[in-house]
């Protein structure tokens, strides 16, 4: 085994599920390293929950392997192992629903227990992760008096509460208000920084692009791409980067905009005919197509700043970009 | 989450030792898990149902006491006066209270999507058994208390226990379990647990004995050892075997004419009992679980 292979803690290799002649997941081929943040983007019906299921083992793979990392050794996932291996891996699956009549702590000890965490040790780790979600006041409380994105953050808690190295959250900002939604991502930031592993599904762009190290994108059932957002960006030659300027009130518009059309074209890396700059009156935000380059970024960084200009924000958000991207990819082809 | 590192390498050390206990050892506890936690979530079910057995043999009490305060007199045998409690309306309680236990059994994990969380943690396999475990428990701890109550009037009444009734109480837990595989079986078929609890009651309160009367109409003077609620006959047929097994009756035809005579069977031999439940039982488990093993939710 390589050492590359040692850093690996899930691995689809070929993975594909078949109902009846549809092919609903079709060679599927990702590596997840310990302590990244993968992102499964795709369309609703684009085999996610598919993928995600059989990784939990809940449906068996029609073809492919999954290897996943046990007592520090990549092993293939089977029927007769997967409870030992699954051990490492904590699932939230689509819509969590819980029974109402119990509360957190029943639900928590009895799905602790189920993992084997220790049995001594179990009041403590709950107390400890509802806590982490700010839920401690709740612990004892009836979960059908719960709102959804209080169920939701459950349903994570659940899902760690045994203490995985590896999490695999399917859609879990689906549903939620915007609040519970910055929380999950939050909460899913920290559980990066505990050294957690974390494959991710959601069919919304930015939730991804708020987290994730790499993203995988699926469509119809195949993966079109998989890799780092700056090198998707750099792959599909199109980015925006948003900057604004201190005061922009005593300038032309449409003369400026030629000035810094001008100015940043060479440093763009698109063809003069294509390249654009363009002015948000509303929101005072300046936008410069470009190829996505890194070194491009700071080329055109560097020419404004050079030619006096006051730049108060310069950035190259996250989220447009894969949506951009995710159109570019699943597109039809002529 | 944010002990030192120290406390965290020595409880992860625990939690690798505890989950290397996979096989065997692990199972066991995962179904005695189950138990416990089904124990919690059926603790609403369980009270309702036992005030509903507690209050039947009350009102059978307050009924027997009325007779008896109009100079009926109390029959001789302490086992004719036992059968009162468990001939007229314990069949009935019985498929209630298994319909209430058993009616979520499989279906929950699918009309509510429990499963998701459940399905990754632990097999379905042992999340079945666990729970067949504690809903029987629970079904028979309502069972046993009522019997526990009849033993304790006759005791008042009569200065002792007949030992038939213990014998009864058996054939009650046996078929309050073929009664639960029933609805565990429709539970794995159906969409939903209230949906569960209503065909299985229709099931058993009526059209196995629309099945029995056409039968008997029929002229069929066979044993009808394959319907289900035929066992239900050895509860109180145990009490006095060899009891008259089926009765000759005489029934009048409408307009007049001469009577017609049909064969209705009471109760089947203690064997007969014991294999036909005990197969009765294996075939519903056995479909159940193969059900269970192959349904998947609305989102899968």
């Amino acid at each position: 085994m390589n050492k590359s292979n040692q850093e690996v803690l899930i691995q689809l290799k070929n993975l594909t599920k078949k109902f009846g002649e549809f092919y609903a997941v079709s060679d599927v081929n990702i590596e997840v390293n310990r302590g990244e943040i993968v992102g499964f983007l795709g369309p609703n019906g684009a085999g996610k929950s598919t993928t995600m299921k059989m990784i939990a083992y809940l449906l068996e793979p029609s073809e492919g392997e999954i290897w996943i990392r046990g007592n520090g050794e990549l092993k293939q996932l089977t029927r007769k192992n997967k409870s030992y291996l699954l051990d490492n891996l904590g699932f939230l699956i689509e819509n969590p629903a819980f029974y109402g009549d119990l509360s957190p702590r029943t639900i928590l000890t009895y799905f602790a227990k189920l993992k084997g965490y220790p049995k001594e040790k179990i009041n403590q780790r709950i107390e400890e992760v509802l806590e982490f979600f700010h839920l401690e006041a709740w612990i004892d409380k009836k979960i059908k008096t719960f709102s959804k994105g209080m169920r939701q953050k459950i349903g994570v808690a659940s899902a760690i509460i045994h203490d995985p190295d590896i999490i695999v959250l399917d859609e879990p900002q689906t549903g939620l208000d915007p609040k519970a939604r910055r929380e999950v991502r939050d909460f899913i930031l920290e559980l990066k920084q505990m050294g957690k592993t974390i494959f991710l599904s959601s069919h919304l762009l930015y939730e991804i692009s708020e987290v994730a190290d790499r993203v995988a994108i699926i469509h119809h059932g195949k993966i079109i791409a998989f890799d780092t957002l700056d090198n998707l960006e750099a792959k599909t030659k199109k980015s925006i980067i948003n900057f604004e300027l201190l005061n922009t009130e005593d300038k032309s518009q449409n003369h400026f905009l030629q000035e810094v059309k001008n100015l940043v074209q060479p440093f763009t890396g698109i063809e003069k005919d294509l390249s654009w700059v363009k002015y948000n009156e509303e929101t005072g935000v300046f936008q410069i197509f470009f190829d996505g380059n890194p070194l491009n970024q700071l080329n055109i960084l560097k020419s404004l700043i050079e030619k006096g200009f006051k730049i108060i924000e310069f950035s190259v958000p996250k989220a447009g970009l894969l949506e951009d991207l995710f159109i570019e990819l699943t597109k039809p082809e002529v | 989450m944010r002990s030192n590192q120290k406390q965290e390498l020595i409880m992860l050390k625990d939690i690798d030792a505890d989950r290397e206990k996979a096989g065997l050892k692990r199972n066991v506890s995962q179904i005695g898990n189950t138990i416990t936690f089904e124990f919690k979530k059926n603790l609403r079910s369980f009270i309702i149902m036992l005030i509903i057995f507690t209050s039947v043999f009350f009102l059978l009490l307050l009924i027997s006491e009325l007779q008896l305060a109009q100079d009926v007199a109390l029959p001789n045998d302490p086992i004719d006066y036992v059968d009162d409690y468990l001939t007229q309306f314990f069949g009935f309680l019985i498929i209630i209270s298994a319909s209430l236990f058993g009616g979520s059994i499989i279906v929950e994990d699918f009309k509510k999507q429990t499963g998701n969380l459940l399905f990754p943690k632990i097999s379905k396999t042992r999340l079945l058994i666990g729970r067949l475990t504690s809903r029987y428990t629970l079904n028979a701890i309502c069972v046993s208390v009522y019997y526990v109550l009849v033993g304790i009037v006759t005791l008042a009444k009569y200065g002792e226990i007949p030992i038939n009734l213990w014998a009864s109480l058996g054939w009650a837990l046996l078929y309050t379990f073929i009664i639960l595989t029933f609805v565990t079986f429709m539970s794995s078929v159906m969409r939903s647990t209230s949906a569960t609890i209503i065909v299985s009651i229709l099931f058993l309160l009526i059209v196995f004995n629309i099945i029995t009367m056409i039968l008997r109409f029929a002229g069929l003077t066979m044993e009808p050892l394959f319907i289900l609620t035929y066992y239900e006959g050895i509860i109180s047929g145990s009490l006095a075997m060899p009891n008259p097994r089926y009765a000759d009756i005489l029934m009048p035809t409408p307009g007049g004419g001469d009577p017609v005579s049909f064969t209705m069977w009471l109760t089947p031999t203690e064997p007969a009992a014991l294999i036909g439940m005990l197969i009765y039982a294996s075939i519903f488990l056995f479909f159940a679980y193969l059900i269970y093993q192959r349904r998947q939710s609305k989102s899968e």
